[in-house]
């Protein structure tokens, strides 16, 4: 009994901490998304209205920034489990 | 069940990069701790000044009608961010202009300096947190400025408190993160590269990923900080909705 507790300690502060920094790298997902459907609309803005092409740009990466933040949220949470934790 | 991320960690190819997450402090009196991150700030802040103070006395002595290219490229850099400013807070830009071309500089160069072997400027939750403090600050001081108690009425929905406040917060975190990513791979990248001997590859390898991973961080990142910047203090010298002259217009309306 005692055996089996040091070992799920043991589990959940190692072997744990790299399941939850798989997980974490999971944010990447959503924010894959996001920024894939903003470059299209920005490419459809751009095709429907060449000349409006440096405000689009701008809006883009914007949004972009926005959209990439919550992966690097979960990339620093990953990093952290693994050589912190 | 044996613990592989100790054994992950124990083939000391890897230990390497456990040491270079955090910035290792290099000089300590007290509580007093200068860590190897703020020593290549303080080269960045050095050659900055040196490099503005050479401008300033050979190109800009010279100033002309008919531009040479280095006069072209500094009249493009300041008025890239002067512009950008202009259109967005329209009575500040005397003030934001400069402040954003300074952070922007600061935030590039402090990037770029990895090149050099330095470990990045940035790469401390210190410098980024100083950076958003300092934008922090310019957003609620020109919001009170400009809309002087009035923009106290922002305040009576509580939830835009937790949104002033989660400001700094999400902008040292995105600075820090994806500074601290871009270095981090690239360190992986070296580690790795080791173990590889043929084909020249660990000449051509990092010649390849060092722009992906740095030079587009730091341009990226630069931009985007100034950017934000702008847009929060837009949001916040913004002069909120007179009631009464709404209600004068639905009442005629009606």
């Amino acid at each position: 009994m005692e055996l089996l507790v040091t070992m799920l300690a043991n589990f959940l502060a190692t072997d744990g901490a790299l399941l939850g920094a798989g997980i974490a790298a999971l944010t990447g997902l959503g924010a894959g998304i996001g920024m894939g459907i903003a470059t299209g609309k920005a490419v459809e803005a751009t095709a429907r209205q060449p000349e409006a092409v440096g405000k689009i740009r701008t809006m883009l990466l914007l949004g972009l920034a926005f959209a990439e933040t919550t992966a690097i949220y979960g990339l620093l949470v990953s990093i952290l489990l693994i050589f912190v934790a | 069940m044996g613990d592989f991320s100790s054994q992950l960690l124990a083939t000391d190819k890897f230990a390497g990069l456990k040491d270079k997450i955090f910035p290792s402090d290099v000089i300590v009196i007290g509580g007093f701790r200068i860590n190897d991150s703020v020593i290549a700030g303080f080269i960045v802040v050095f050659v900055l000044l040196v490099v503005a103070l050479i401008l300033r006395l050979t190109v800009i002595r010279h100033w002309k009608t008919t531009p040479s290219a280095a006069q072209m490229f500094l009249e493009w850099l300041v008025s890239f961010f002067d512009k950008s400013a202009d259109e967005m807070t329209e009575n500040y830009s005397k003030l934001m202009g400069p402040y954003t071309l300074g952070a922007a500089a600061y935030i590039c160069c402090g990037v770029l300096i990895e090149m050099f072997g330095f470990r990045p400027a940035i790469a401390d939750i210190g410098a980024c947190f100083a950076l958003a403090l300092c934008t922090f600050l310019f957003i609620h001081t020109l919001g009170f400025v400009k809309n002087k108690a009035r923009r106290l009425l922002h305040y009576v929905n509580p939830i835009n408190i937790v949104t002033d406040l989660s400001v700094p917060v999400s902008m040292t975190f995105r600075l820090f993160g994806s500074i601290l990513s871009g270095m981090v791979i690239m360190d992986m990248v070296y580690i790795l590269i080791e173990s590889i001997w043929y084909f020249g590859l660990p000449l051509i390898l990092p010649a390849v990923l060092t722009p992906l991973f740095t030079l587009f961080h730091a341009f990226i990142q630069s931009y985007v900080f100034a950017s934000l910047t702008l847009t929060f203090v837009q949001e916040a010298i913004e002069s909120p909705p007179k009631k009464p002259k709404r209600k004068k217009q639905k009442a005629s309306a009606v």
